[in-house]
């Protein structure tokens, strides 16, 4: 075992993801079983011997505060540990922390973090407005992407990032969702396709933007110990961390979100790294604009130089400096809001990438954010050998 | 401009002030009696000192374009015949940062800082919706 820092007692040793796409006729629960059994299927776990479940609902989820009840019987499990989270893109995260933390004291000894949504099938249009007295709607503020583009508009002006720039993020995605069979999206594209496509909230193309698709993810998360019985090496936590900015306008520099670059502070403070520690990075892209943000929050580039680090893509290709988004991301492979992230940096930190492996990464960094970008979290993962 | 569509809700009996304001042509946020802290979004809590006690106290109306996006097609029908219109990030010279709408003369050329005022042309009996204008001559 490398493990170092103050990392939590407790690893990941087993990921399951279902088919991506659309398939009409599935639900969230359906999905989400189809990738309880492909971890299953990964790790060699007995279904019985998992004692915690922690869910995240999807957008067409029954019952969003009950979802773990609706899984864990859909599921036919009893767990010692349960529960439901919902912090959109950051969830994900933070409920492995959750379940690493369970693990640590004791109180679960394997636990099974869950998502599933039939986002494309239920017709999910993510068109919401953001506020809450008064809504943003009332000066016709919709769309998710809204939030994103107030912040691009910003470090556009302060910074002269622009939108091919943008681009860079989007081809990349979709050069590495190219290698991967189980990405939605595999015909690559050209900054000049990018710049063709139509505004969704200008500065924002169609292809700044994620996908929106059907599918379901597992994750297993338990101790150094139980791993070893395990079928699949087992991936540390070096670092963990959470950040939220809940005031939304009333924060300063808001439209920055400032929360992320703490986040991530405290996972490197745990993990005893620093950025140039970081072999892989997956950064949580439900807009394009999202990465540039990361790539200076995580401190791989000063503040304002995210433009010209992924100019070109050499720098975030396979095998550049910083690989980034390996499997394609939410932009290309699917919109998992972030938990295919975390399945793609176990892959890599196993060395099972296959076509994509990042040659001798040793560590990733992994990072989700959600609700009106107010709310982020962060994994590192390390190798063990 | 027009108003045959309106964007406005109908008031509660706590946000009736805000809306009422602009009838008057102001702009009125709530100010904190314990700590003088003006705030929005509105709530009923003062979200720096947790006080209940508040005004509704009058701004200058004048501002800054802290970020703003464009809208080149409607995502709900109420603003298909607005297209293309502004949403912005409003920086209040007394603090405050909101969100509302760049209109008027060159609003679909406005840029990040540049000055803004507010504006009331979209009413209904008991409402009137904050917009921002370009100040003139800068």
């Amino acid at each position: 075992m490398n493990h170092h820092g103050n990392g939590p007692q407790a690893v990941i040793a087993g990921i399951g993801a279902s088919r991506q796409g659309k398939f009409p006729g599935s639900t969230d629960l359906s999905l989400a079983t189809e990738a309880v059994r492909a971890l299953i299927d990964d790790c060699g776990i007995d279904k019985d011997a998992i004692d915690g479940l922690l869910t995240m609902p999807g957008t067409t989820s029954n019952d969003s505060a009950k979802h773990y009840l609706e899984l864990g019987e859909h599921l036919g499990i009893n767990p010692k540990v349960a529960g439901s989270l919902q912090m959109g893109g950051a969830t994900c995260g933070a409920l492995v922390q959750q379940a690493a933390l369970y693990i640590e004291a004791g109180m679960a000894e394997a636990v099974l973090c869950v998502f599933g949504d039939a986002a494309k099938t239920g017709g999910s249009r993510f068109s919401a407005a953001p506020g809450r007295d008064p809504s943003w709607k009332n000066w016709g503020m919709f769309g998710n992407a809204a939030n994103s583009a107030m912040g691009a508009t910003r470090h556009m002006a302060l910074y002269g990032t622009t939108s091919e720039q943008l681009g860079w993020v989007a081809v990349n995605g979709r050069n590495n969702a190219s290698l991967n069979p189980e990405a939605v999206m595999r015909e690559p594209i050209t900054i000049e396709d990018h710049q063709a496509s139509r505004w969704i909230v200008e500065p924002l193309h169609l292809l700044d933007c994620c996908l929106i698709t059907d599918g379901g993810v597992a994750i297993l998360v338990t101790s150094p110990e139980r791993a070893r019985d395990l079928r699949q090496p087992s991936v540390s936590l070096l670092g963990m961390g959470q950040g939220h900015t809940l005031e939304t306008l009333a924060k300063k520099d808001w439209w920055y979100l400032p929360h992320q670059q703490d986040c991530i502070s405290r996972a490197y403070r745990m993990a005893g790294l620093s950025p140039a520690d970081i072999d892989v990075a997956q950064l949580y892209d439900n807009f394009t604009i999202s990465v540039l943000f990361w790539l200076e929050h995580a401190g791989f580039c000063a503040p304002g130089e995210s433009g010209p680090f992924v100019e070109g893509g050499t720098r975030i290709a396979l095998d550049g400096e910083l690989p980034l988004n390996t499997a394609g991301g939410n932009l290309s492979e699917s919109y998992m809001q972030g938990w295919l992230h975390l399945v793609e940096g176990v892959r890599q930190m196993r060395h099972g990438a296959g076509v994509r492996q990042v040659a001798d990464a040793e560590t990733c960094l992994v990072t989700g954010r959600g609700m009106t970008l107010n709310t982020a979290s962060c994994l590192i993962l390390g190798r063990n050998t | 401009m027009s108003t045959d569509f309106t964007p406005i809700p109908a008031p509660s009996e706590f946000s009736a002030p805000f809306w009422a304001a602009g009838l008057e042509g102001k702009l009125r946020l709530q100010k904190c009696d314990a700590c003088s802290h003006v705030r929005f979004p509105l709530d009923p809590i003062c979200p720096r000192c947790l006080s209940a006690q508040y005004e509704w106290t009058a701004l200058s109306g004048r501002g800054t374009v802290q970020t703003f996006i464009r809208f080149q097609r409607a995502y709900d029908p109420s603003w298909e015949d607005r297209v293309p219109y502004v949403v912005a990030l409003i920086q209040l010279e007394e603090g405050p940062v909101m969100i509302s709408n760049v209109v008027g003369d060159g609003a679909l050329d406005v840029k990040v800082d540049d000055a803004v005022e507010v504006v009331y042309e979209l009413t209904s009996a008991d409402a009137a919706l904050p917009q921002f204008r370009l100040t003139k001559g800068g």
